[in-house]
């Protein structure tokens, strides 16, 4: 009967040890996914950030020049002696 | 059906107008949505992990909790994945779109920039050339104005044509007109030239030299500084006021060369003759074959120097040899 308790006894700390390794795969495997969904997030927020910034450049270049040709139509229109 | 084929046009023109704005704002609703369960995913992750902690506790089949557990975690990750691409594609779709309107609205404003400059371009070119009209360019006669006291030299049309041409000509042109008119009233002025005076000559002896095989030769040349020019100069039997004392050669007088200096200068007198050959080459052969003869008569002048110094006779002598 100790025999067959202790066989038992073994089988299932076996059993045991052989669902928390799976369990720690699975841990593992879910943690790599998260830091990759995490890098990604880190590289999308930088090229979303970078391509931002890009257009707020041409924006504010294009601002400049609608303000310059709005000053010279202004001009234009002040004088219209210049156009006869 | 022709008749209805532009406002079917319309109709569908207008339709794809309104499937495109439906189909712009589900895209943006969905948008929306997926940023909202982004949003949402956070509380709802914590939320199931308490409650899984408290049942795997207090629940006696915590396999089974495990394992819905495991369920539960990897559909939020796919969810996740699946949530964040969607949003990921929207904006950078968004981003690419709103470059694209700058990249237009670029192209726009430089096409407006390149009108106001073809604008004040052409407003400059019509400044300028209003400018130029006004300044007054000034006006000058064509031609010479001749006055009216001044008497044609010509009547008619040769006259005219004259005093077109007097009109037109240069001031280069008058100056050496000047000049010619000068140059021809002192020609009148001067004595006649030597080779005139040779050519008029009364003499036979004069005859003869000028129909001797020395009469094409050029003048004598340029007086050279030096001893024996000088001494030449100097002795010369000739009569000062004789023109062919100049005319003659070297070559062909040395019966003029002092005694002392004769031994001497009979050489010279030899090189004289071979330098002149580069410049007379026609007569060197006669030349080499007279200089004996030549140093006999200049003996023989020698001999008769005190006998009488108007030796036209003499002179006739040396040039028959």
């Amino acid at each position: 009967m100790a025999r067959a308790g202790g066989i038992t006894n073994a089988v299932n700390v076996g059993i045991a040890v052989q669902a928390d390794w799976e369990n720690r795969e699975f841990i593992s495997n879910i943690s790599l996914n998260v830091r990759r969904l995490f890098e990604f997030l880190l590289q999308f927020e930088a090229t979303t950030k970078s391509k931002l910034a890009c257009l707020n450049e041409k924006l504010d270049v294009l601002e400049r020049r609608l303000e310059v040709l709005e000053v010279q139509v202004s001009t234009a229109s002040a004088n219209p002696s210049v156009f006869t | 059906m022709e008749t209805l084929s532009p406002s079917s046009s319309s109709i569908s023109a207008r339709r794809e107008s309104v499937t495109f704005d439906e189909f712009s704002m589900q895209q943006s609703l969905l948008f929306t949505d997926s940023l909202k369960d982004l949003k949402n995913l956070r509380s709802q992750l914590y939320s199931a992990a308490e409650y899984f902690e408290l049942s795997y506790s207090k629940d006696e089949q915590k396999q089974i909790v495990m394992n819905t557990l495991k369920d539960y975690a990897v559909k939020a990750l796919v969810n996740t994945v699946d949530h964040l691409g969607s949003v990921s594609y929207k904006v950078n779709g968004l981003i690419d779109e709103k470059v694209d309107e700058v990249y237009g609205a670029e192209l726009r404003v430089s096409c407006i920039e390149q009108r106001i400059r073809t604008c004040q371009m052409h407003i400059d070119q019509e400044g300028r050339a209003q400018q130029s009209l006004v300044i007054a360019a000034p006006k000058f006669h064509k031609r010479y104005i001749i006055p009216v006291d001044e008497p044609l030299p010509e009547s008619g049309r040769k006259a005219t044509a004259v005093n077109q041409e007097r009109s037109f000509r240069p001031k280069e042109d008058m100056e050496s007109q000047q000049f010619r008119a000068d140059f021809c009233s002192s020609l009148r002025d001067r004595p006649p030239s030597f080779r005139k005076m040779r050519s008029l000559s009364p003499s036979p002896t004069m005859r003869a030299r000028s129909a001797s095989p020395r009469k094409g030769r050029s003048p004598s040349p340029s007086p050279r500084p030096g001893k024996w020019t000088t001494d030449k100069r100097a002795i010369s039997p000739l009569p000062t006021a004789n023109p062919l004392a100049r005319s003659g050669s070297f070559s062909v007088r040395p019966a003029v060369l002092n005694s002392s200096n004769s031994a001497r200068q009979l050489p010279v007198v030899a090189h004289k003759s071979v330098s002149m050959k580069l410049h007379s080459e026609r007569n060197d052969n006669k030349e080499i074959e007279r200089l004996p003869s030549k140093s006999k008569s200049f003996l023989k002048t020698l001999l008769s120097r005190r006998r009488s110094r108007k030796d036209e006779m003499l002179y006739s002598y040396i040039d028959e040899y």
